[in-house]
């Protein structure tokens, strides 16, 4: 039989029961649809998440006190009678591949202008922050390239920060009064909004030094280094571990790098997505089992159809081929009215809330298709296979 | 020629074992007129099926123009059935969804042939049951021995040598069936096998030579004219 | 004229049963839209107990003592973690207990540190609190005893050791009595804890526990990580919280530089979102529940169009539109019931394997999610099957018994 003429047979029975094939179909639409649509939002997050978290560049190493725990993290940064100091800092940036290196405090107090105060979060930081992080200064400049132990007090405002205390006016030059301590604004930081919690807009930067002191500590939260895109990340953690155990005597920091947290974060989200995926996947199944029962009636009536098919010499080869395409087909056609519904689903989210991103992965829209396909198959061969084996002597006596 | 020899086709019924056909032998040559018939459960049904290669004996063997095809596998078979022989059913068994035309292009379908090779072998058989201005009606528009005559046409596109024909005008009135016969009969004249199951003893009577079966036997025979 | 019941549901009944293969295959696309919302929510639903659970094992009661305070939003990252120029002091703590609302309190250091005995060594990750740490957070002490009852700024070097670390440090040997080294500190070591106690960020089976006043030597600091403070009851917590804020803005010059939460503000937080994820998660499964719905009323069509003769039939017999409509609706809610219903079974033995499985996890279905489930399962079957039930309804007798 030829493939055009099988078509033909095979549409020319689904076009005959419009309504039923319509319904068949629709079962596997609404469930790829919702395949569709489930992972978009999934993949969606996915790139969200991981631009928020590539903004600061991806050749990032973190540095904290202490090692970390079972638990995951380093209890050091509250305490420890091993502090991470600005000495080491410094020691870092002699490493030959150390772009950028950022000693790294953080703590809570009440910022004075004028007659304005308000309590916000006081980053201790170092000059090199800007490149780390590729942060843009706004107005004024970034810390300058002070002693690192002995650093002036001077001070850069986030914007949400610039805005409470100084709107309206120019804060450059102005006077700040950090928990008592007298400061002078340098600069103003472009918006960058908020991380996964942390609002670094209102914020205010002061140099490291100065930020232990005033918190009253020895040891800083972190100290983050930007190495060269050329050199291997297992060399740059080598090189910090090293500098660090010849300083301390011994190995006593955890080192995270911003590719290994990627990492993590990609398949925590690629599990996310795969679970919803799979969730939505179970309408698949009914409307597979859908196909299944609609055959199984088509063949039922179609019983004389079979025999006469066989009659005239088709083999059971063929007639299994007839049912099975028509399976396929519906399956198919299903899947594909399902894509479309589902990407425009998505696309219609995406314009009514902006926020929630979605993206429609590629890879997983062809899978779609391909798993309708195999669905209609799966489903098909068993009516299919009952047809072909069908005795065509009661085939033809059938009412 | 169909030669069969001490053709046995036994069914299970419960845990009764039906003897469908017991012990028949037959020969037909070509270009024969053979009736059959006989009251209901007497293996007529069977035996046609058997010759048709619908159905394999369950023991005997069977020479279709001097082959043995009772041993052939079911592909071979289907092939003998598409080639060979034609089949003309009581209940017509047209598929619904497609035309007349589409009706008697099925076997050529299956057989491979592409477009332009059946294109005229359907016209030509629709033209000869005088069915053309009828070929893109759908069954249900057309009247019963119209039906039937669209059957004819498909059982005769492949231009078999041998035509089965299961109560042909059980399911017709009176005129139409003796239409169906004369256009059968016209056929058997040009040289095609025609072998037909019948419980009508008028039409049956036609037939140049005539079985009559009982409990799976041939009863008796009958040869020349009535 | 009125069909009996009974007879409706029989007739029903054998109009399945002459399908069998067909009916199966509808009760089974029912019951798995079914059984996924009930599994699915049972998941859910476990997760949520699991945390809640998590959380209540912290203490009861609890109100929960931050240094600093942010104005961006009440709790943060940034105030969990930062430190503020003004401390929170071991005065600031003592002082808490003054009033009648507040039962005791248990100030918290924590920090990372050293820890050797003779040649062995590792990083552990030690607690600085007080004797009633202990009661508030419900341990238990396995061998020995906790830290003594003493004054907050009480320095004595004694420790209590998780179970791992005295695995770790003096393998089958015994613990008690025996000195280690924290740091360039000597502790004795007078109580191991015992199995019980993890708590959410820290594993206590890998920590040690020391008085408060030691640990802000270790870690040279005069500064609390936090103060648990436990309620009189739960009608007091409010009130503890209010004291608490009240009392620390008067100790620090009028400023209020801490945060205040109270452990139900967090156990709603985590119930709240837990409980939505719930919800969409069955949302999801539902969809498969219209899937099913799309199938019955497919099948019901084409058996309402096979049996146009049998239609025919009774109306010729004298049944009115209204009971072919009610029979054919009966027939759709029949099996939209019997494969709900196995689908809930299937359900409910789904999430009792996952919690014999996973005995963490407490997967009990909902009560909502079954009855939702079984309620949409039904109003599905019953709306997709109008359309057939409308067309039988409407047959004309004379075509629907002449076509064969």
């Amino acid at each position: 039989m030829r493939v055009r003429d099988f078509l033909n047979l095979t549409g020319s029975s689904l076009i005959a029961h419009r309504m039923r094939s319509f319904l068949t179909a629709l079962g596997i639409a609404v469930g790829i649809a919702a395949v569709v649509l489930l992972t978009s939002i999934g993949e969606g997050v996915h790139q969200f998440v991981l631009s928020e978290f590539t903004q600061f560049g991806t050749t990032l190493v973190g540095i904290n006190p202490g090692k970390a725990t079972t638990a995951g993290t380093s209890m050091g940064m509250f305490g420890t009678e091993r502090p991470l100091t600005i000495e080491d800092a410094q020691a870092l940036k002699r490493l030959p591949f150390a772009r950028a290196v950022v000693p790294f405090v953080q703590g809570n107090a009440e910022v004075e202008a004028g007659n304005r105060r308000r309590r916000t979060t006081v980053y201790g930081a170092g000059p090199d922050m800007p490149d780390a992080f590729s942060m843009k200064v706004k107005s004024g400049r970034f810390l300058p390239e002070d002693d690192p132990t002995a650093p002036r007090a001077f001070a850069v405002l986030g914007s949400k920060l610039r805005q409470e205390l100084f709107a309206g006016s120019s804060p450059l030059g102005q006077r700040i009064t950090i928990s008592g301590n007298r400061y002078r604004v340098i600069g103003v930081m472009e918006s960058k909004g908020t991380l996964l919690g942390f609002d670094l807009d209102d914020t205010v930067y002061i140099p490291a030094a100065r930020a232990l002191n005033l918190f009253n500590n020895d040891t800083l939260f972190e100290i983050d280094v930007m190495y060269d895109e050329d050199t291997p990340v297992e060399k740059v953690v080598k090189g910090i571990k090293d500098t660090l155990k010849a300083r301390h005597g011994r190995d006593d920091v955890t080192i995270t790098t911003q590719q290994q947290m990627l990492d993590v974060l990609g398949s925590v989200l690629d599990i996310l997505t795969f679970a919803v995926a799979a969730i939505g996947g179970i309408s698949l199944l009914v409307g597979a089992i859908g196909i299944v029962t609609i055959m199984t009636i088509a063949i039922n009536e179609r019983t004389n159809e079979i025999g006469l098919l066989r009659a005239l010499g088709a083999r059971e080869g063929q007639v299994l081929r007839l049912f099975l395409g028509e399976a396929i087909v519906l399956a198919a056609v299903g899947g594909l009215s399902g894509l479309a519904l589902g990407v425009g689903m998505a696309t219609l989210l995406h314009a009514a809330l902006p926020a929630l991103p979605v993206q429609v992965p590629v890879t997983y829209v062809v899978l779609a298709e391909a798993v309708a396909v195999a669905i209609g198959l799966v489903s098909g061969v068993f009516p299919a296979y009952r047809a072909a084996k069908m005795d065509p002597v009661e085939a033809l006596r059938a009412e | 020629m169909i030669e069969l020899a001490g053709i046995h086709r036994d069914f299970q019924v419960g845990d009764q074992t039906v003897h469908a056909l017991d012990d028949v032998s037959l020969i037909i040559g070509d270009g024969e007129y053979l009736s059959i018939m006989g009251p209901s459960g007497s293996g007529k049904s069977t035996l046609l099926n058997l010759i048709g290669l619908l159905d394999r004996p369950s023991s005997g063997r069977y020479h279709l123009n001097g082959q043995d095809v009772t041993s052939l596998s079911d592909i071979a078979q289907a092939e003998v059935r598409n080639r060979e022989i034609g089949f003309v059913f009581q209940m017509f068994h047209l598929i619904p969804r497609l035309t007349a035309a589409e009706n008697v292009e099925l076997p050529l379908i299956i057989l491979g042939l592409s477009p332009e090779q059946r294109q005229p072998k359907v016209a030509a058989a629709l033209e000869e049951l005088h069915m053309t201005d009828r070929s893109h009606h759908k069954p249900e528009q057309l009247s019963g021995g119209q039906r039937q005559r669209v059957a004819i046409a498909r059982a005769i596109v492949t231009e078999p040598k041998v035509l089965l024909a299961d109560e042909p005008t059980g399911n017709l009135d009176h005129n139409s069936g003796k239409a169906v016969i004369a256009i059968l009969e016209t056929l058997n004249q040009r040289g095609i096998t025609l072998i037909m199951v019948t419980h009508d003893t008028e039409m049956g009577q036609r037939a140049r030579r005539r079985l009559r079966m009982v409990d799976g036997r041939i009863s008796n025979e009958q040869n020349g004219a009535a | 004229m009125a069909l009996h019941n009974i007879d409706v549901l029989r007739f029903s009944w054998r109009a399945l049963r002459g399908f069998p293969s067909r009916t199966l295959l509808m009760l089974i696309a029912m019951a798995i839209g079914v059984s996924a919302v009930v599994l699915l929510t049972s998941l859910g639903e476990g997760a949520r107990r699991y945390v809640t659970g998590e959380f209540a094992s912290l203490g009861t009661n609890l109100v929960i003592v931050f240094p600093g305070r942010s104005e961006t939003a009440g709790i943060n990252p940034s105030t969990m973690m930062g430190e503020t120029p003004r401390d929170l002091t071991l005065e600031d703590a003592q002082a808490l207990l003054r009033d009648r609302s507040i039962r005791r309190i248990a100030p918290i250091n924590v920090g990372s540190a050293v820890v050797s005995r003779q040649n062995r060594s590792r990083e552990v990750v030690i607690l600085g609190s007080n004797h009633d740490l202990l009661t508030i957070r419900h341990w238990q002490v396995g061998q020995g005893r906790f830290l003594p009852q003493a004054d907050l700024d009480r320095a004595s070097p004694v420790a209590v050791i998780g179970s791992k670390i005295r695995d770790e440090l003096f393998a089958a040997k015994r613990a008690l009595g025996e000195w280690i080294r924290i740091g360039d500190r000597r502790f004795r070591v007078i109580g191991v804890m015992g199995s019980e106690g993890r708590s959410i960020g820290v594993d206590v089976q890998e920590s040690i526990i020391i008085p408060v006043a030691s640990a802000q030597q270790l870690f040279n600091t005069a500064s609390l990580f936090r103060i648990l403070v436990e309620a009189k009851n739960r009608d007091a917590i409010e009130t503890a919280k209010q004291f608490v804020i009240a009392l620390l803005q008067e100790r620090h010059q009028g400023e209020r530089d801490v945060t205040v939460i109270t452990q139900d503000a967090v156990l709603q937080t985590f119930d709240r979102i837990l409980g939505a994820l719930t919800y969409a998660v069955g949302g999801i499964a539902a969809i498969s529940l219209a899937v099913a719905g799309i199938l019955i009323m497919n099948v019901m069509l084409v058996a309402v169009s096979q049996r146009t003769a049998e239609i025919g039939l009774l109306k010729a017999l004298g049944a009115a539109p209204q009971q072919i409509l009610l029979l054919i609706l009966t027939e759709a809610v029949m099996l939209s019931a019997i494969g709900a219903t196995a689908g809930l079974l299937l359900g409910q033995v789904g999430s009792y394997f996952i919690r014999v499985s996973f005995p963490l996890l407490p997967a009990y279905a909902p009560a909502w999610a079954s009855t939702a489930a079984l309620t949409v399962a039904l109003i599905t079957g019953l709306v997709f099957s109008l359309l057939p039930a409308r067309r039988a309804a409407r047959l004309d007798p004379v075509l629907a018994l002449s076509r064969r």
